[in-house]
C-alpha cells in the first residue's frame, strides 16, 4: 500500500468522501418521504389496506425508487472508501475484501429487492390484490430482515478497528459497530411477528435499529473525514 | 500475447460475450421487446408459445453472463496499476461490478421461472415477467458507478503513458449518461422511457454492447503493452 506522493492532493479519496453525506441524505429522502418504506407501514394491514397504501403512494414510490436505481451505485463508492481505510489497518486486505464482498451482496436483498417488489406492486394497480400483498411482504421483509450481510460487515469492521495498531479509526467506532450487530440480531423476529415491538415496524426491530444506524452513519462519516484529513497531512502509518 | 490470467479473462469475455449477444438476439422477448401493457393472458400466452426459445436463450444467458466478470476484474487490476493518489476507486469499482452482475443473474432467473410453468395463473406469470423486466432494465446505478469511478481514475492517472488513453474517461461518462434514464422505466407504460422504449431498451442495449466491445479493445491494448514492458505480474 503506497502512501500518497508528498504534497499530492488525495482527489480520489476526497471525491469518495464527498459522495458519502449526499448519498445517505438521498437515501433518507428516498426511503422516508418518497417511498414510505421508513417508518414501515404495519405488517398487520389487511389486503385491501395494502392495495390502498400502494394506491396512495404510487407516484412517489416510483419516483423515489427510480432515483434509488441510479443512487445505489454510489453506495459502492462509499463501501470502497471504508474498505480502503480497512486496507490501511493492521488487519489489512482480508477484512478489506470481506467488507467489500459482504456489502456487494447486501445491496441486493437488503435494498434493491424492496424497490423491485414495490415497483412491481405500483406498476399494475389492477393486479390481483393478493399478489400486491405478496409484493408488500417481500419488499418490507427483505428490507428490514436482510440481517446477515450487514451483521457480517459490522462484525469484521469492529474487529478490524479493535485489532488495528495504525489508529486509522478511533476505537469507539468499533463499539458503535458492535451495536449494529446487536440491532441486526434483534431484527430477526420480524419474520414471525405481525405486531408489537418485534414486528418489522416495531419499537425494537425497527425504531431502535434505525436510530442506532443513524448514529453509526454519522460517526462513520466523521471518522472517514478525519482519516482522509490525517492522510492528506501526511500522518500516514504504512499499512 | 503470452497466456496469463488477464489474457484468459479477456478471451473469456470475447468468446462468452459473443455467445451472450447471440442468446439475447434469440430471446423472443427482445424482438420486439415485450410491451408493458400486455395483459396477463397475453403474457401467459407468450410464455406458452415461446417456451423452448425462452429457455434456450435464458439458460445460455444464465451460463454465460457471469463469465464476463473476470474481464471486469482485469479492469480493477488495471485501475490498481494507475498512478492515482490511492487505490480507492478500484475497490469501489469492484463492489459495483459484483452487485451489477448479480442483478443480471436475478433477472434471468425471473424469466426462467416464468417459463417453467406457463400454465400457472396468468397473474403470477405476469408478476414474474414484470419483476424480470424491472430487474433487467432499471438498476443502472451499479454500472454508472463503475463508469464514474473508472473515468475519474483515468483522469487522475498521473504518468507520461497512462494505463488507458484519456478519451476512455469521456467514453465511460457518455455511456453512463446513455443508460441513466432507464432507471425510471417502471413509471411508464409506453413511450421512450418504458422498458420496451427507444431510450430504456434500444439506447441502453446498444450502449452496453458498444461499451463491452470498446472496453475489450482498450483493455486488450493495455495488457499487451504491459506484457511488452515486462511488468505483468508485478504487484498491483
Amino acid at each position: 500500500m503506497t502512501a500518497a506522493p508528498a504534497g499530492r492532493r488525495l482527489t480520489d479519496l476526497w471525491t469518495c468522501w464527498w459522495v458519502f453525506p449526499p448519498f445517505y441524505t438521498l437515501f433518507g429522502i428516498i426511503f422516508v418521504p418518497l417511498t414510505r418504506v421508513m417508518p414501515p407501514p404495519s405488517p398487520a394491514k389487511i389486503t385491501a389496506q395494502v392495495v390502498g397504501f400502494f394506491h396512495a403512494h404510487a407516484l412517489t414510490i416510483q419516483i423515489g425508487f427510480g432515483i434509488l436505481m441510479v443512487a445505489i451505485g454510489f453506495g459502492s463508492v462509499v463501501n470502497g472508501l471504508v474498505a480502503y481505510q480497512i486496507r490501511r489497518m493492521t488487519a489489512g486486505s482480508v477484512f478489506c475484501y470481506a467488507y467489500l464482498a459482504t456489502l456487494a451482496v447486501g445491496a441486493i436483498p437488503g435494498c434493491l429487492f424492496c424497490a423491485f417488489s414495490f415497483l412491481a406492486a405500483t406498476f399494475r394497480p389492477d393486479r390481483d390484490p393478493h399478489l400486491i400483498a405478496l409484493c408488500y411482504d417481500m419488499g418490507l421483509l427483505t428490507f428490514v430482515g436482510s440481517l446477515g450481510c450487514f451483521a457480517t460487515q459490522y462484525l469484521i469492521f469492529a474487529i478490524a478497528i479493535f485489532c488495528d495498531r495504525n489508529k486509522v479509526f478511533p476505537a469507539w467506532l468499533a463499539y458503535v459497530s458492535v451495536w449494529q450487530v446487536v440491532t441486526e440480531l434483534v431484527a430477526a423476529p420480524v419474520f414471525i411477528f405481525k405486531g408489537g415491538p418485534f414486528a418489522w415496524n416495531g419499537a425494537i426491530s425497527f425504531w431502535e435499529g434505525t436510530a442506532l444506524f443513524g448514529v453509526y452513519i454519522a460517526c462513520l462519516i466523521m471518522a472517514s473525514r478525519k482519516a482522509v484529513e490525517r492522510q492528506q497531512r501526511g500522518e500516514v502509518t504504512a499499512g | 500475447m503470452r497466456m496469463s490470467a488477464q489474457v484468459v479473462s479477456l478471451w473469456m469475455a470475447a468468446v462468452f460475450g459473443v455467445i451472450l449477444l447471440v442468446a439475447f438476439l434469440l430471446f423472443p422477448g427482445f424482438f420486439p421487446p415485450m410491451p408493458p401493457d400486455m395483459t396477463a393472458q397475453q403474457v401467459a400466452g407468450f410464455y406458452a408459445r415461446h417456451q423452448a426459445m425462452i429457455r434456450l436463450s435464458m439458460v445460455t444467458v444464465n451460463f454465460c453472463g457471469i463469465m464476463l466478470v473476470p474481464f471486469f476484474m482485469v479492469i480493477v487490476y488495471q485501475m490498481k496499476r494507475m498512478a492515482t493518489p490511492t487505490q480507492v476507486l478500484a475497490y469501489a469499482y469492484l463492489s459495483a461490478a459484483v452487485s451489477g452482475a448479480t442483478l443480471l443473474a436475478l433477472a434471468d432467473l425471473f424469466w426462467l421461472v416464468a417459463a417453467f410453468r406457463p400454465e400457472r395463473d396468468p397473474q403470477l406469470t405476469q408478476l414474474l415477467n414484470d419483476l424480470a423486466w424491472i430487474t433487467f432494465t432499471m438498476p443502472v446505478g451499479m454500472i454508472i458507478a463503475q463508469m464514474a469511478c473508472l473515468a475519474l481514475a483515468i483522469r487522475l492517472d498521473d504518468q507520461p503513458r497512462p494505463v488507458f488513453p484519456r478519451w476512455v474517461a469521456a467514453f465511460n461518462i457518455a455511456v453512463a449518461v446513455a443508460v441513466a434514464p432507464s432507471a425510471f422505466a417502471a413509471v411508464f407504460h409506453d413511450g421512450p422511457l418504458a422498458w420496451n422504449g427507444a431510450v430504456s431498451f434500444w439506447l441502453r442495449a446498444c450502449a452496453c454492447v458498444l461499451y463491452v466491445a470498446v472496453m475489450l479493445a482498450v483493455v486488450w491494448r493495455a495488457v499487451r503493452r504491459q506484457q511488452h514492458d515486462g511488468v505483468e505480474g508485478a504487484a498491483a
